[in-house]
Parts: structure tokens; sequence; C-alpha cells
């Protein structure tokens, strides 16, 4: 019986601790609603229209407006063409999923790939757009992807403007710059309908944002995780993995006592009820 | 203190105590009293998550916004979620079921450590109060699914901490339950109650035990360092402090996978107990029985890593855990084929636990079946993430745990209030759910492999007709469930007599009369050479 109440006691005392620390935790850090403290990621901005007057070069080197090239649903994708990180695998994903989705781009959408480093030319981005139309295998698709898939660059007025209203926070560190990967989808007259973030895009979830898109509704943000471009640190990964050996040793150890303890100690025939 | 003859004539339920009224309840120690209001919190939550459950499938009649935003939804899901899994289902039978009957079954007054027992049900209340908080105040519902994924979980704005905590409380509820049992079962079997002639409840309760006593405080540990992320920033989850979300799976599935063997093993083991009796037939592969129930329990174990095959794990773990997963169904198998053989040749007595019995061994092996194909690599890459899943775990945990707490429920049931229920009436209740349940989930599978995601307020409208047909289903459904209900609640006051053994079953609770003594046994049981639990020859 004592050690019953030794073990109630620890429990209170455990709950006591456990409530306190509740209590003191409520204020909650919410990334993706507080903008100005975001330094690299998303600030999601639905419903919001991008601004006029943002002037592109497109792949035949003129100068043109965004708001004229948006004309039907439209995916915008911003990377930087030299990336060493993730805008490829972001970039392989975008080809993957518009060459397994039954939309056709250029017809029901059209996807826009913007460099935000001011300093590239478009030169690099008509190679890369080759490399990425080549790891799509359904001919149709290549095809309509050559008007439908479009690669642009800008100077770094015209970029600060597009990223703001788009919620897109990168940062520049040495040559490179920390970025996230996500889309941002348009409905035709240029409202921000929905983001679709991470690496992986199901065909499902492309139609579903292109289906909204174009009747201008705005959805919720389907995938939460965002991806982002940072080095990785391993004495991290190797710090956690200690620790679920250790708690996992400790708790294996208790049962074996535990059985070993119901097996060996022998075993009591008269047991009266407390009551 | 009371002595046995103090209290003959008087039954656990209108036995009083030192204290009256609902005191005599909530303070007491009475293993049969416990599970009692087990069954009654249980109740009250599981009518709270099948109203969430009606409300989305409400949500999913139509395309587009029928009667919640995509906030509410992934709160109602979410809320949904937590209540019917740690809520309800883990707790389930083991609760209720395990606390009115194993003592009785392995001829003991009481479980091994009583006020331990009456602990882990207030720690089961105050669990259930703190996720009501995170209801009520704070900054909104918590919107990340009942599995708390990081980074959501650390990420949103709603008031998780109170929910985090309160399911932590309910894993505490859940050892203390698991250890007590343990305890019970070694220590506390009457003379001549051997390991080889236990009950098939008794044993899976054992298997059980362990898996609460084992896997319970990883989840634990792992939701204080959700806690710790969210409030402090330790950095152990969150990719940008150098943390990794992916171990937070690793962490929640070895705890949460061997929950599903939580739910399901003593939901197998009650069903071990109708279908011999309402076959009149000594149950068939007892050892293979006891065997694959341990081999659930500890292969059960191994076999986490099939829920994360989408979310970046090396090839050759994969494999591994692919095979295991085929492997685990090996054991849950041998079951349903020694249900089927006991059958064969037996008096069979159709009455409506066995009802329950049969439709559970049906849907728990549709549910079984499709649990292969999210087990195998290839396939599971394609309906990952889709009704598929949501229909199969529907089919496992409420197909097979719940159809198996209402076949316990009416087989018990005369035994634990000591009046019959009116049988037309549970019999057209069980039908009417089971129709409902059909309806329900089997649109699911069909438009899971159409590629409808799960988690959505909205679909394309290609969909259109297969979540119509499962919106009515889930009305037919709770047609059936207030049926039951209504019978039963009826019944318990008003129900004629039950007789000692209504059931002509052989195991230690049919000796003892309805509802039984409060020391269950007004002289010690004691168990001969040729007495066992399914001895009917």
């Amino acid at each position: 019986m004592k050690t019953i109440q030794l073990y109630t006691k620890i429990s209170i005392i455990i709950l006591l601790v456990m409530v306190s620390i509740t209590a003191s935790a409520q204020a909650v850090i919410n990334p993706a609603a507080s903008d100005e403290d975001v330094e690299i990621g998303i600030v999601e901005h639905l419903d919001e229209y991008l601004p006029d007057s943002i002037s592109l070069v497109n792949e035949q080197g003129q100068q043109v407006w965004l708001a004229d090239v948006i004309d039907k649903p439209t995916i915008i994708n911003f990377v930087y063409y030299r990336c060493p990180g993730i805008c490829s695998p972001l970039m392989e994903a975008v080809a993957g999923v518009m060459d397994k989705s039954d939309l056709v781009p250029g017809e029901d959408y059209q996807v826009l790939t913007i460099s935000f480093d001011p300093r590239e030319t478009i030169d690099l981005g008509i190679r890369k757009k080759e490399n990425y139309l080549n790891l799509m295998n359904n001919q149709d698709k290549v095809e309509a992807a050559k008007t439908g898939w479009l690669f642009f660059v800008s100077d770094s007025a015209n970029i600060i403007r597009l990223t703001t209203a788009t919620g897109f926070k990168y940062k520049k560190t040495g040559n490179d710059f920390l970025h996230a990967a996500s889309l941002t989808v348009t409905s035709p007259d240029g409202k921000i309908t929905r983001y679709l973030n991470g690496m992986y895009f199901l065909p499902f979830e492309w139609k579903m944002a292109i289906v909204e898109a174009s009747k201008g509704q705005s959805g919720p943000t389907l995938n939460k995780v965002l991806r982002f471009c940072y080095t990785y640190d391993p004495v991290g990964q190797s710090y956690v993995l200690n620790i679920t050996k250790v708690s996992g040793t400790i708790i294996m150890f208790f049962a074996l006592v535990l059985l070993l303890y119901l097996v060996v100690k022998p075993k009591r025939r008269k047991l009266s009820r407390m009551d | 203190m009371h002595t046995t003859s103090a209290v003959n004539g008087a039954n656990y339920l209108t036995y009083q105590g030192k204290y009256r009224g609902l005191l005599g309840w909530i303070l007491s120690t009475d293993h049969k009293r416990i599970g009692l209001l087990y069954l009654y919190s249980i109740a009250t939550m599981f009518s709270i998550g099948v109203l969430l459950g009606l409300a989305m499938k409400f949500e999913l009649l139509a395309p587009g916004k029928t009667v919640m935003d995509a906030q509410t939804y992934n709160a109602t899901f979410t809320v949904h979620g937590v209540i019917m899994i740690f809520m309800v289902v883990i707790p389930g039978l083991p609760a209720v079921f395990g606390n009115l009957m194993l003592p009785i079954m392995i001829g003991a007054k009481d479980v091994a450590f009583p006020k331990l027992n009456l602990l882990s049900w207030y720690l089961y209340v105050f669990g259930v109060v703190l996720v009501l908080i995170a209801l009520f105040f704070g900054q909104g519902v918590p919107d990340t699914g009942w599995t708390f994924y990081a980074p959501y979980s650390f990420k949103s704005g709603t008031n998780l901490l109170p929910a985090i905590f309160g399911a932590f409380v309910l894993g505490f509820s859940s050892i203390l339950t698991g250890l007590n049992f343990l305890v019970t079962i070694h220590r506390l079997r009457c003379p001549g109650m051997k390991w080889t002639k236990l009950p098939l409840f008794v044993w899976t309760l054992y298997g059980t035990a362990w898996i609460q006593l084992l896997a319970t405080p990883v989840v634990g540990i792992t939701l204080v360092l959700v806690a710790l992320e969210r409030t402090f920033g330790v950095g152990v989850f969150d990719p940008a402090l150098g943390g990794d979300p992916i171990l937070y799976q690793h962490l929640f599935w070895i705890y949460s996978h061997p929950a599903v063997y939580i739910m399901i093993l003593p939901a197998m083991g009650a069903i071990s107990e109708i279908i011999p009796t309402f076959s009149q037939k000594h149950i068939f592969g007892y050892k293979a029985i006891i065997a694959s129930t341990m081999a659930i329990a500890f292969v059960g174990y191994l076999v986490w890593g099939h829920h994360m095959f989408t979310a970046g794990m090396s090839g050759t773990a994969q494999y591994y855990f692919s095979l295991l997963t085929f492997i685990v169904a090996i054991p849950s198998a041998i079951k349903v084929f020694n249900w089927i053989s006991t059958l064969y040749k037996g008096s069979i007595n159709i009455q409506t636990p066995f009802y329950w019995a049969i439709s559970f061994i049906f849907v728990f092996m549709i549910g079984g079946l499709s649990g292969l194909v999210l087990g195998s690599l290839a396939t599971d890459i394609y309906v990952h993430d889709t009704a598929f899943v949501v229909a199969h775990f529907h089919y496992i945990v409420f197909g097979g745990t719940g159809f198996a707490f209402f076949a316990a429920m009416h087989y018990w049931f005369p035994k634990i209030f000591g009046r019959m229920y009116d049988k037309a009436w549970a019999n057209i209740g069980w039908l009417v759910f089971t129709i409902g349940f059909l309806a329900l989930y089997s649109p699911m599978f069909y438009l899971g492999m159409m590629g409808m995601p799960r988690r959505y307020y909205d679909y394309l409208e290609e969909f259109h007709g297969g979540n119509i047909l499962s919106t009515f289903g889930s009305w037919i459904m709770v047609t059936g469930f207030v049926i039951i209900l209504a019978n039963l609640i009826r019944s318990a006051r008003k129900g004629s007599p039950a007789e000692v053994n209504p059931w002509k079953g052989k195991t230690l609770e049919w000796t003892v009369s309805s509802p039984p003594p409060v020391l269950n046994f007004d002289k010690d049981p004691v168990l001969g050479e040729k007495d066992g639990p399914y001895n009917y020859e």
C-alpha cells in the first residue's frame, strides 16, 4: 500500500509540473501568419492581386508586362537559374506533374518561371527550359509546354515588387540565395488563389489548384511543409538518435526487470481486498 | 474492510459502501464499478466522435463548401481522430471489459492494485478535460490531424498544447491499466488456473498490457518533445533549427502502430470468447491463438515504418518494413481460420452477439486484406493519403474494434446489468448499423483508388457519386447506433432479469450470479483438472 501512495504522490507532482508548463506556454509562433518576422519562406497573400506594371524579359529578349502575360490560370515559380540547391528538384517536380496531369499547359493553364537573381540573363533560362522539357515523356505535353511554360528574368526593382506581392521571402548569402520551394497560383485576372509548397506535387492538387484559379476562388494551402534551401546539420542528427536509443534502452530495461520480478518472485496465494 | 457475509445478497450495482450515491461510484475501487465508469465515459466520448464524423460526412455530401470551411474541417477531423483514437478505441475494450471481466474470468476478487485502477480512470477523465480545454479556450481548435505531425504541431497557431498534454495524460492512464492487468494476471489467478487454462480474452489482455506498458512511454516522450519544441524551440523536429520532422514520424508510429494492436487484440479476444460459446464447441487451436496473440504483440513493434513509405526512407528500410508488415498479417489470418474452424460442426446458437462476431470477421477480413495493399511498397505509393487509407483503417479500427465492442457489449450485458436486452431490437440495430457501415466506408475504397485524397473539405466533381453514397451510409449507421443505444439503455433499467448463464458459456464469469456479487465469488473458485474455459464435451 505504501508503494501505491508513493506512486500516487509522484504522479501528482509530475502532473503539476506539466500543468505549469502548459500554462506558461501559450505564446505560440505562427510563421505563416505573422509576416514581418519571416526572413526566409512564404508569407501567404491569398486573395490579393498582383501589382500592375511589372515588367519582365521573355525568352525572345522582349520586355513584356506580367499583367499581359497572365491571361489564364497561372502558376508562378521563383528560382534562380544558377541555383545549386533545391531549385532543380523543384523544377523537376513541376516538369513531372505537368507531364502527368491531364490538363494541357498553354491551354488550361500556364507556368511562369521567373529568376529572382537580377544579374541573370535569359540565355541561361532558355537552356534550363530545354533541359526540363527533356524530362517530360509525353510528346504532346512537351509541345504544349513550349508555349505553356515560360521563362523570364527581370531587374531588381521589378523582382522586389513581385516577390513582395507574392510573399516570397529570400536572402542573399555570398553568391547564392537562401529561399523556400513554393509555387504561387493566380487566377486569369492576377488574383493569388493558392500556394503549393514543397517539392512534390500530386496531379490531383495541381488540377484542383488550377480549377480553383480559373473560378477565381481561393483555397487553403494544401501542403504546409516548406522545404528550405539550408545546409544540413549532421551533428544535430546524431544527437537526436542518441536520445531515442537511450530512452529505448531504459524502457526495455525496466520492462525486463518487471517481467523477471513477476516470473521469479513466488506468487502470494491469499490476497485480501482492501476497500 | 468488508467480509463476504456482510455483503451477501447485495450485488455490485446495489451494494452500499462507505459513500452514498455518486460518490459511491466515483470513489469505488471495485473493478466492476470502475469498468462501468469507463463504459459511460467512453460511450459519451464515442457519441461526440460520431457527431463530428457525421458533420464531416455532411460536408463531403457535395463538392465545395457545404457546411464548413477548410479550417473548420481540419479541426473537425483532428478532434474526431483525437477523441476516437485516444479516448475511445485505445482504452475501449481493455478498460471497459478488461476491468469488468478480467478478475472474474481468472477467479480473482479484484485487480492487483484497485486504487491504481481508480487513479487510471481519473487520469482518463483529466486527459479528456484537457483536450476539451483545447477546444473551448485559446487561439482555435487544433488542426494538425490526430497524429500531431511535425512541423504542423509546432507551427500551427491553434491551441495545441492542452491537446498534446491531454494525449500525454491519457497515455499514463493506459500505462497504469496495462501494469495493473499484467500483475493481476501473473499474481491473482485462482488455484488450478494455469496459463494454458486462461480464457483467450485474458490472454489478449495480457499481450495488450505489455504493449501498453512498453510502447506508450515512447509517445509520451515524443509529445513532451513537441511541447518543448513549440514552447522553447529546442530544434529536435524543426528543420530550420537542424531538427528532423521525419524523426517525429518515426517516434510517433513506434507507439501508434503497436497502439493499433492495443485496439484490436482485446477485440480478437472477445470474439474468441463469443465464437465458442455460440458454437457450443471447444475453440479450435487454443494454443495457436495464444501464439498468434503474442506474435502480433511482438512483431507489431517492428512494422511502424509502413506508415512512412512516402515520407523519405532508404530502400532497404522500406523492404524490411514491408516484409514485416506481411508477416504480421499471418497471425491475424491464423485467428480468422481458427474462428471459422470453431464454427465447423458446432451447435450454432444464433443470437445478437453471434451476429456481431460474424460481421466482425467479415469486416475485419476486408480491412486486413486492404491493409496488404497498403503494406506493399508499389501499391502504397499509389493510394497513400487517399480515401482508400481512411476506408482501410475504419474497417479495422471501427469495423474491428467497434464491432467487437458491440459484440462484447451484447455478450456480457446480461452479466453486467443482470437484465436481458430486447433481442429483436438488438438484431434490428445490428442489421441497420452494419448496412450503414458498409455503405459509409466501402465507397471510400473506390474513391481512394480513383485518386480522392483524404483530409480535404473539397473534392473534384468526378468524386461526387461515391461521396453521396458514403454520406447516406453515415446516416443509416447513426440510425442503427441510436437503436442499439436506446435498446441497451432501456434494457439496463427495465429488461427482464437475466439468468446466471444465458448463453451457456464455460468461463468463470458465467458461474456467478448476474450481476456479480461485490467480491465476485461467494466461494473461492478452484479449477479442477478437467475444467477449462471451452470444455463443452
